[in-house]
C-alpha cells in the first residue's frame, strides 16, 4: 500500500492573537515573537495513521508539503517520524494560492508520485482553518472522499471501513480505493519523532518540484484574500472577590442568583 | 445568474434554527445586492411542515422529496443541489455551516468549480464584489475572503445572526431529482449513535459547565458533574479533555467542537485558547474559575474568580443547592 500525506507548515496554533501580527498589505499573518513554525496538528494524525497502516499492510509512505524553503523542516519532521520519502513542492509563484491552486499543485505531486493507495490530508489546516483543500483534491484526482475520520477498522487491501464523524452521531462507511480521507484528531495521538528517525532525517534527501518539474502553469484562483484582521481581546473579567476559595465559590453563587442566571 | 438561494437543513421533521439564522444573513445580503432569495429542501416524507417555518421572505421555494434522502450521503446532497441551482441559477448559495454541509458543500464547489468559502460570519459586498468574513487561525484572525465565479458558496457559523421569520410568501414546488443515489465507492454500514449524550445537547442548553485540563485528573471531575447537576446545566469540555479519552467529542465546546449559545457557560479550569473561544462568542454571561490570573479566558469572562477550583467549586455547589430548596 503506497499512502501519501499531505502535511502543511503552520504557525503554532498556541499563539493568541496578542502575538500575532498582519503585515502592511494585511495579506500575511506572522507570529510577532518569531516562534518556529510546525507541523499542522491534522496532519500529524494523518502521518500517524499511515504509519500504522503500513505496519499492518506494509508498503510505503510519502509526505508532500507545498510551502517554502523552510517548510523542509516540517518534511524532516516526517521523516523522522518514519515516512519513507518526502518531498517540498516549492516555486516563487505559488506564494499566495488560494484552497483551489494549493490542491492543484498537490494533485501534480501526487501524480507525479505514480500509483498511489490512499491519499491522507488532515480535516484542516489550522492556520487557514479552510477544510477545502482536501476536496479539491479529491476532485482533481477523481478520488471518493470523507471527512472528517476519527477512526479506520483493519480491512481488506481494496477498501477502508472509516468512521466519518458528524454532528450528533458517526457513520461507518466502507470506502474502496484508492480513496482520500480527511484526518481528525480523535484517531490517535502522533508519536514523536526517535532518535533514530532524526538521523535518518538528516540523511534523508528531500527533493524540491517547481512549476516546471510538475508542469503546473498558472492557476486562476477562485477566492482571493482581500484584508485580515487580528481579533485583540481587551475585555477583563469582574473578578469575584473572597477571603479564600470557598468564600468566593459562595460570592459566585449568590452572583450569578441575583442575575437570575441560578 | 442572479439570486440568493439558502438550502436548509433539518432536524426530524423541523429545520434547524441555524437554517433561520442563514436565512437572515441571505435577507441581509439581499438587499445589498438587490436580489431575491429563494429557498430550496432536500428530504425524505413530506416537507410541507419544515418548509412553512422555512419560508421567510423567498420570492421560491423549492423542495426535493424523496425516500432516498432518508440516510445522508454527500452525492445525493450534490446531486439534489445541482438539480436546484440548475433550475434557479443562482449568483449566491448559503448554507448553514454544519458536519453535513462542511462535507457535501466543497464537493458541491469542486463539480461546478465555484468559489467556496466554509464558516463564515459575514457576508458582504464591497468593490471587488462578494466578501466572505471568515475567521481564521482558531479565530484569533477574521479574513476577508473575496469569492470569484457563480454561485459563489458560502456556509454561515451558528450563532452568529438572530432567526428570520416565516412570512408564507413563496409558493411552494417540488422538484422531481433523477439519478439520487450515494457515490457507488462508498458504502453506507450503519450510523453509530452517540452513547453517553446525557440527554440535554450542548448546542441547546441554557447553562454549560465546562471543564479543562486545569481540572487535573478524573478523580476530581466530579466536581463538574455535581455542579453540573446543581445547576441544571450541561456538560461540556476543552479539547484537551477529549485528547485524554475522559470525555467523547460530542462534550467538546469550540471551533472542532460544538458552538453553543448558553445564557451561562462556566468555564473550569480552562485556559481560554482562540479555538476554545471561537465555541462560546455566542454565550451570553461567561464565568471563568482558573488560578491563574493571566489566562485568557478572562479577557473573555464577564465573571473570574482566581483560585483552585477544588476549593471553588464545593462551596459553590453546596450554596447553589442552598437556592434550589
Ligand atoms: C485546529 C485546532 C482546533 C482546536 N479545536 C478546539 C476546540 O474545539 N475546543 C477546544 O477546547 N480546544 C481546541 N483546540 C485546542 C486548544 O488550542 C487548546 O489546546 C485547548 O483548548 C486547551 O485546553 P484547556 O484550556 O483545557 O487546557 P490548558 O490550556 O492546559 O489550560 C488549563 C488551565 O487550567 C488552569 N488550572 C490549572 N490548575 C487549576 C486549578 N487547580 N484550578 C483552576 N484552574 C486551574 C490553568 O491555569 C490553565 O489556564 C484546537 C486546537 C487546534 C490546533
Ligand atoms: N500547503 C500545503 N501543503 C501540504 N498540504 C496542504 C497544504 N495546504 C493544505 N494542505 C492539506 O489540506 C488539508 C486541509 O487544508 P485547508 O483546506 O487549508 O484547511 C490540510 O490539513 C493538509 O493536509
Amino acid at each position: 500500500m503506497h499512502i501519501v500525506v499531505t502535511v502543511k507548515q503552520v504557525m503554532d496554533p498556541i499563539i493568541p492573537p496578542s502575538h500575532m501580527a498582519v503585515d502592511a498589505s494585511r495579506k500575511q499573518v506572522v507570529s510577532a515573537s518569531g516562534a518556529p513554525a510546525v507541523m499542522n496538528g491534522y496532519d500529524a494524525n494523518g502521518l500517524e495513521e499511515a504509519l500504522r497502516l503500513k505496519q499492518v499492510h506494509g508498503g510505503k509512505v510519502t509526505a508532500i508539503t507545498l510551502g517554502n524553503e523552510s517548510a523542509r523542516n516540517t518534511l524532516k519532521r516526517a521523516v523522522a517520524m518514519g515516512a519513507d520519502t518526502a518531498a517540498l513542492l516549492c516555486d516563487p509563484q505559488w506564494q499566495t494560492l488560494d484552497s483551489f491552486g494549493i490542491a492543484t499543485v498537490l494533485a501534480a505531486g501526487i501524480r507525479k508520485i505514480g500509483k498511489v493507495d490512499l491519499v491522507l490530508c488532515g480535516r484542516q489546516a489550522s492556520d487557514s482553518d479552510g477544510g477545502q483543500v482536501l476536496y479539491w483534491l479529491a476532485q482533481l484526482l477523481d478520488l471518493p472522499v470523507v471527512s472528517p475520520i476519527i477512526k479506520i477498522e483493519e480491512s481488506g487491501a481494496d477498501a477502508l471501513v472509516v468512521h466519518q464523524l458528524m454532528d450528533e452521531e458517526c457513520q461507518r462507511l466502507r470506502v474502496e480505493l484508492p480513496a482520500l480521507l480527511g484526518i481528525s484528531s480523535e484517531i490517535n495521538e502522533p508519536r514523536l519523532p526517535s532518535p533514530k528517525g532524526a538521523v535518518i532525517a538528516t540523511r534523508t534527501m528531500i527533493p524540491v518540484w517547481n512549476a516546471s518539474t510538475l508542469n503546473v502553469g498558472q492557476v486562476a484562483g477562485k477566492v482571493t484574500i482581500k484584508a485580515l484582521d487580528i481579533q485583540v481581546r481587551t475585555g477583563q473579567a469582574e473578578i469575584i472577590e473572597g477571603a479564600d476559595g470557598a468564600a468566593r465559590g459562595r460570592a459566585l453563587a449568590d452572583k450569578l442568583h441575583q442575575l437570575g442566571l441560578l | 445568474m442572479t439570486g440568493i438561494l439558502v438550502i436548509g437543513e433539518m432536524a426530524g421533521n423541523a429545520v434547524t434554527k441555524q437554517t433561520l439564522e442563514t436565512v437572515a444573513a441571505a435577507l441581509q445580503l439581499s438587499v445589498e445586492l438587490k436580489q431575491p432569495v429563494s429557498g430550496a429542501l432536500f428530504g425524505a416524507g413530506d416537507l410541507a411542515g419544515a418548509a412553512a417555518q422555512f419560508n421567510c421572505g423567498f420570492s421560491t421555494l423549492l423542495l426535493v422529496e424523496s425516500e432516498r434522502l432518508e440516510q445522508y450521503s454527500a452525492q445525493q446532497s450534490v446531486t439534489a443541489a445541482l438539480a436546484v441551482i440548475a433550475k434557479l441559477q443562482p449568483s449566491v448559495l448559503l448554507l448553514p455551516h454544519s458536519a453535513r454541509t462542511r462535507d457535501w458543500a466543497p464537493q458541491l464547489a469542486a463539480k461546478l468549480g465555484s468559489g467556496l468559502v466554509l464558516d463564515c460570519v459575514n457576508v458582504v459586498v464591497g468593490e471587488d464584489g462578494l466578501a466572505a468574513v471568515k475567521p481564521m487561525y482558531g479565530g484569533g484572525v477574521w479574513g476577508q475572503h473575496v469569492v470569484h465565479g457563480e454561485p459563489a458558496i458560502i456556509t454561515v457559523r451558528a450563532g452568529v445572526f438572530d432567526c428570520a421569520k416565516p412570512d408564507a410568501g413563496a409558493s411552494i414546488e417540488r422538484l422531481e431529482v433523477p439519478n439520487l443515489a450515494p457515490n457507488p465507492r462508498i458504502e453506507h454500514l450503519e450510523t453509530i449513535v452517540n452513547e453517553g449524550t446525557d440527554g440535554q445537547q450542548l448546542k441547546d442548553a441554557k447553562t454549560i459547565i465546562s471543564g479543562g485540563r486545569g481540572t487535573g485528573g478524573q478523580e476530581n471531575w466530579h466536581l463538574i458533574e455535581e455542579a453540573a447537576a446543581a445547576t441544571g446545566g450541561a456538560i461540556g469540555c476543552s479539547r484537551a479533555i477529549v485528547d485524554m479519552g475522559w470525555l467523547r467529542w460530542n462534550h467538546q465546546v469550540g471551533l472542532s467542537g460544538t458552538i453553543v449559545a448558553p445564557e451561562l457557560y462556566i468555564a473550569v479550569g480552562i485556559s481560554g485558547a482562540v479555538q476554545h473561544l471561537a465555541g462560546i462568542s455566542n454565550a451570553k454571561t461567561v464565568v471563568a474559575i482558573n488560578n491563574d490570573p493571566d489566562a485568557e479566558i478572562f479577557k473573555r469572562a464577564d465573571y473570574g474568580v482566581i483560585g483552585d477550583f477544588k476549593e471553588v467549586l464545593p462551596a459553590f455547589i453546596e450554596h447553589v443547592k442552598g437556592y434550589a430548596k
